[in-house]
């Protein structure tokens, strides 16, 4: 009914800009709450820190950058019209999210077999500092996990997009705001990984 | 405001009070003035058409923004210095613990002395160190002006002086739940000498059980005059039959020692009827304090 | 209000001209100014709801010990009044009804940048909504926490805390993707010659507004997960056994919850500035420091959130300088209420109920912002903090300001989108019966702070029952005036006299569409060669 009549690209673009520094504040309080604690019980989190799989981590960490890749490449894709190779890539991202979110699986049911989760019996017999950094890490996360999730299914709708052709080399401002999401998500990612596996 | 040269809490504040309120005074009835003589003045009955377009002055904008801000910053400095009046404790007060607990008040002297009320010595400087059990509670005494929350984990002081004797209210500012509003003491300040002999010899007269039941508030909730509080009464209890909700199901049981003991140590076990199963348990209650409380309760009739 | 009772609005307009009528024409249409009345009647609805509770508080209050309610019903009752009022009504309200209705068409805009965007946010406040009001009636109970969730407590109770945050946590995502609409639209969809010093101050509020939504809420979005994890996976963050700190919580809540407050007053500021200039004939004095002290407000009023946690314990040097900082963030509403004052001057004031209110705004709003300075200074809110004097304090800014200006708004804006107006007579009664009302009930409060009642009490000793009983009285004059106030306006606008062109001779754009406005208020874009307050400019002698 009422949409504005002509497409504005900037203005799609600036208002998913604004989106992603929101999430980007979400994020900023949990790490908030990691600067204060870790300044609180330095040795606890270094402890809690060499708990965690470097290696799982940095796999993780090549998957998600892997992943943006593909989404900035599905983007010039698209504008050299190439629906295509842009598809392909699409579900290349996709791919490297799911395999992210097994990671992800393996290594908590790893942790929690070893007794390590939010409330259970070990962390409470544990120092304090500990059972907060295993809290922080679950939620950021699984919080992370979530945003992985979501940018996955949006980027998935946008592939099917690009395939009817309702996503073009005239119109891409969804894919391209798709790509956005995704590397805000990576972003993120690129934070948490050295503050919980690296322990700075 | 040389806090070293203070004899009282209430000195530090109340000319902040007094300084702010006047400017506040001040500013708002000059502004109401304003307003209104120009509404009367300019009212189109009066003024049918505007007599002035301006759209603004430069001048105007610099001096009723410079002119706020050397005020609020006045305001700010002498609000500040008061605060750290109530902040640095005079040499030699006199200690004082307060435990907060949902819902009571328990103070603990150096000698190990513990009572519900805070007694202090008239003219002497009072330095209460909070503590929390549980949640959040607020230990405020509006007649000093002081106030401070007492955070479980944490450690927090305040300090006063009373300056004459008599009894002040002593509130929980800080909200804690179904009690809050009855988490109320009072400080009852007595002659040095009074309250000396008063430290020393306790209420020795009382049932120790009487003692124990203040300290851990149990008083909050119940009362020993058969009137009904947040838990049910200890007036006559002993021996009478009490409808309870065990696992959800009504039974009826006589309240003999076994009972008593068990309602106070495992409270949520037998709930009475008609009562929220929200009886907090006491930790570290010792085996013959458990005794002395039954036994004090027993002879409540 | 469905066009059928408007006869002589036969003319087309967004009631009718898309032809789409009956509800799911309105609850799934993406017209901003349906979405605005969408917002109005929603919020309004829950203003009212909240409205009665705080009468029942006051019922309650009115005399010491057990007067209608036990102590548990009480804390519910303070509970849910506070949270329907602050995120159900206040937040919401002001850009969600009146950003909606009126902001695109001051900037000559067909619509927002995002119109489904801003159907989904609706749509998420209504759920958000639904879920809190679901919380008080299953589960453990009402929440009993206060409206600001403080832990250890909240993380104990034994009540429907968890469903209640996650519902809020919904409207704070709407509040955001709102915040985001309008930040956009301001930029992007201003008409040609519509510059930044030409945008109505109403719409300056909004833009400020909407960047305090976007940077302070998703702090609001995190430290109610955070409550929610604590109570439903114990993840003991700020739970001091297990080496968790609750001050963090309490930093964590005001850091939004600060700034919120400013998202309540400063649409109300712009308000204000946009109906004092028109019915005083005389352009606003000092347009550049009013729209700039928006921004400073928005700005500064994000580092002042420590002054909630005077007392907790918070290290003193936190105190010096969040106590300076909240010095610092009055400054800019100073300046506005002496240009609002000084537009007065050398005009010609007609004193019609959009006036009156507007008016009794800069008092209320002085009174609750001044008694902000006492609360501002450590020492004197160490006295006052969780006493009703914060009460009083809040209400006047809140109720008296934002409040006010929203019933300001309503009689100045909604006979543009319906086409009749109220009757002049009982409106005036009913802003008579509602000042004074609103001055026994809350500055009796402030006393009572001062003699030191604690907030939050459900019970109290009899040196304040006389004081207590004054300010329940006052809360029924009150609400006679706004069950008048209500009645009279709606009377109005579906059966009152015919409200057409611009009777209030305003210059800013919303003014020179027809009236009710078409579905997309402009037939060709409009070009803007005057300021909005530039009343000689649009040829109004
Ligand atoms: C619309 C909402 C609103 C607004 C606008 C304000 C505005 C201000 N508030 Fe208020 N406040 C609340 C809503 C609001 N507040 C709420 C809801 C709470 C309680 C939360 C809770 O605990 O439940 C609260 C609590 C609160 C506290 C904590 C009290 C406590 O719990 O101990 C403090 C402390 O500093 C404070 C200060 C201020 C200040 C300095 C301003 C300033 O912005 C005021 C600026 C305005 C003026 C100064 C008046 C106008 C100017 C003049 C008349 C000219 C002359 C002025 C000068 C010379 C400076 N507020
Ligand atoms: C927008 C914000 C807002 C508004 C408008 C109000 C309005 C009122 N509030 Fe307030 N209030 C808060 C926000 C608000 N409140 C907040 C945030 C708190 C803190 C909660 C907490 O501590 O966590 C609070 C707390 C609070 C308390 C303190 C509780 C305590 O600490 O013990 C009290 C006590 O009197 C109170 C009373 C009132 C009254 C009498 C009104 C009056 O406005 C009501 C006057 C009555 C009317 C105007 C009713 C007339 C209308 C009708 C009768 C409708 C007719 C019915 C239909 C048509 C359906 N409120
Ligand atoms: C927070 C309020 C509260 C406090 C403090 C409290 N109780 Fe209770 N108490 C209750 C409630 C409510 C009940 C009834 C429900 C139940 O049985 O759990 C109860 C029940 C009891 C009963 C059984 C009474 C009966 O009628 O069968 C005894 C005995 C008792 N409490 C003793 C104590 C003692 C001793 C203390 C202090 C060490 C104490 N209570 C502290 C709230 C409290
Ligand atoms: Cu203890 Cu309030
Ligand atoms: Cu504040």
């Amino acid at each position: 009914m009422s949409q504005p009549l002509h497409k504005d690209y900037a203005g799609a673009k600036l208002g998913m800009w604004l989106f992603l520094f929101t999430e980007l504040i979400l994020f900023g309080g949990l790490f908030l709450l990691y600067a204060i604690y870790l300044a609180r019980y330095p040795q606890e989190f270094t402890a809690g820190g060499r708990e965690l799989n470097v290696l799982f981590g940095t796999a993780n960490t090549v998957i998600l950058l892997t992943s943006s890749l593909l989404a900035a490449m599905a983007v010039t894709a698209i504008q050299r019209d190439d629906r295509r190779t842009a598809q392909v890539l699409l579900w290349g991202t996709v791919l490297c999210a799911s395999v992210f979110m097994v990671n992800k699986y393996l290594e908590w049911t790893a942790k929690i077999g070893h007794g390590i989760y939010p409330n259970s019996p070990r962390l409470a017999a544990g120092p304090p500092g500990e059972s907060v950094f295993f809290s922080l890490y679950y939620l950021t996360t699984g919080l992370h996990g979530l945003h992985v999730l979501i940018g996955a299914t949006l980027l998935t709708c946008v592939a099917a997009r690009v395939k009817r052709g309702s996503v073009h080399a005239g119109d891409y401002v969804l894919l391209e705001n798709g790509a956005l999401y995704w590397h805000l998500v990576d972003l993120i990612w690129i934070f948490i990984f050295p503050l919980y596996y690296l322990i700075l | 405001m040389n806090p070293e040269l203070l004899t009282t809490t209430q000195q530090a504040v109340d000319p902040v009070f007094m300084f702010i309120f006047g400017a506040c005074l001040v500013l708002l009835v000059g502004i109401t003035a304003a307003m209104v003589w120009f509404v009367v003045r300019y009212h189109r009955s009066r003024a049918p058409e505007p007599t002035s377009q301006a759209e603004g002055n430069l001048w105007l904008e610099i001096v009723w923004t410079v002119l706020p801000t050397v005020l609020v910053l006045a305001m700010f400095y002498y609000g500040w210095a008061g605060y750290l009046a109530l902040r640095n404790v005079p040499r030699g007060a006199l200690e004082v613990t307060a435990t907060a607990r949902t819902w009571s008040w328990s103070f603990t002297y150096a000698n190990g002395m513990t009572s519900p009320r805070l007694f202090v010595p008239v003219g002497k400087p009072v330095l209460v160190n909070l503590v929390s059990l549980d949640v959040l509670h607020g230990f405020y005494l509006p007649a000093f002006r002081v106030k401070r929350d007492a955070v479980p984990g944490m450690k927090n002081h305040a300090w006063f002086v009373a300056p004459k004797a008599g009894s002040y209210d002593l509130f929980c500012s800080s909200y804690c739940g179904v009690g809050h509003s009855a988490m109320i003491t009072t400080v009852e300040a007595l002659p040095e000498a009074e309250f000396a002999a008063w430290l020393q010899q306790g209420r020795s007269g009382e049932h120790p059980g009487k003692k124990l039941l203040e300290k851990h508030g149990c008083l909050v909730c119940h009362s020993l005059d058969g009137s009904r509080k947040i838990g049910p009464t200890f007036k006559g209890l002993f021996g009478s039959r009490v409808r309870v909700l065990v696992e959800g199901t009504l039974i009826t049981v006589t309240a003999d020692e076994a009972y008593l003991k068990e309602s106070i140590i495992k409270p949520a076990v037998k709930v009475v009827e008609g009562f929220p199963p929200i009886m907090p348990v006491v930790p570290d209650l010792k085996d013959e304090e458990i005794e002395a409380l039954v036994e004090f309760i027993e002879g409540v009739k | 209000m469905s066009p059928a009772e408007q006869p002589h609005m036969a003319t087309s307009s967004f009631w009718n001209d898309t032809g789409r009528t009956g509800i799911a024409a309105w609850i799934f249409s993406t017209d901003h100014k349906r979405i605005g009345l969408l917002y109005f009647y929603s919020v309004l609805g829950f203003f009212l709801t909240g409205v009665v509770l705080g009468l029942l508080l006051r019922i309650e209050l009115m005399a010491p010990g057990r007067t209608i309610m036990g102590p548990q019903s009480y804390n519910a009752l303070f509970t849910v009044h506070g949270v329907v009022m602050i995120f159900l009504f206040i937040i919401p309200g002001f850009p969600g009804a009146f950003g909606n209705l009126i902001m695109p068409i001051q900037i000559g805009s067909r619509d927002v940048s995002f119109p489904r965007l801003n159907l989904f946010s609706w749509w998420l406040y209504i759920i958000g909504a639904v879920i809190i009001l679901t919380s008080l009636f299953t589960g453990g109970g009402t929440p009993d926490t206060g409206w600001t969730f403080y832990v250890p407590f909240s993380a104990r109770t034994g009540t429907n805390v968890s469903l209640a945050v996650f519902g809020v946590f919904i409207i704070g995502f709407s509040s955001i993707l709102t915040g985001v609409n309008f930040v956009t639209t301001i930029h992007r969809l201003r008409a040609p010659g519509m510059t930044w010093g030409r945008l109505p101050l109403f719409v300056w509020s909004l833009y400020a507004t909407a960047w305090v939504q976007i940077l302070a809420t998703p702090i609001l979005g995190i430290t109610l997960v955070l409550i929610f994890a604590e109570r439903v996976l114990g993840t003991g963050l700020f739970d001091p056994g297990r080496g968790g700190d609750p001050l963090m919580f309490q930093h964590l809540f005001w850091i939004y919850s600060h700034p919120a407050v400013y998202i309540m007053i400063l649409p109300a500021m712009g308000v204000i500035s946009e109906i004092i200039p028109v019915f005083s004939r005389k352009p606003v004095f000092g347009y550049k420091m009013i729209a700039f002290s928006s921004l400073a407000i928005a700005a500064a009023g994000s580092l002042v959130w420590g002054h909630h946690m005077y007392t907790s314990g918070m290290s003193d040097t936190a105190i010096l300088v969040f106590s300076f900082l909240t010095f610092v963030v009055a400054i800019p509403s100073a300046i506005k209420v002496f240009n609002w004052v000084s537009t007065l001057y050398k005009g010609s004031i007609s004193l019609e109920a959009p006036m009156l209110f507007a008016l009794s705004f800069i008092l209320l709003f002085s009174i609750g912002g001044l008694t902000g300075l006492i609360l501002g200074a450590a020492a004197t809110d160490i006295h006052v903090h969780d006493t009703h004097f914060v009460v009083g304090h809040f209400h006047y800014t809140i109720f008296g300001g934002a409040g006010f200006a929203f019933f300001a708004a309503m009689h100045y804006w909604l006979p543009k989108f319906y086409g009749r107006r109220y009757a002049e007579k009982p409106a005036i009664v009913a802003w008579g019966l509602m000042f004074v009302g609103f001055n026994i009930t809350y500055f009796s409060m402030m006393v009572l702070g001062m003699k030191g009642m604690p907030r939050r009490y459900y019970d109290y000793l009899p040196e304040f029952a006389p004081l207590n009983l004054v300010s329940t009285i006052g809360s029924w004059l009150l609400a006679a005036g706004l069950v008048l106030l209500l009645v009279n306006l709606f009377r109005g606008l579906f059966r009152g006299a015919p409200f057409e062109g611009n009777p209030w001779r305003g210059a800013s754009l919303e003014w020179t569409v027809p009236t009710p406005p078409p579905t997309e208020n402009f037939a060709e874009e409009p070009v803007v060669t005057h300021g909005p307050y530039d009343f000689k400019g649009i040829g109004i002698p």
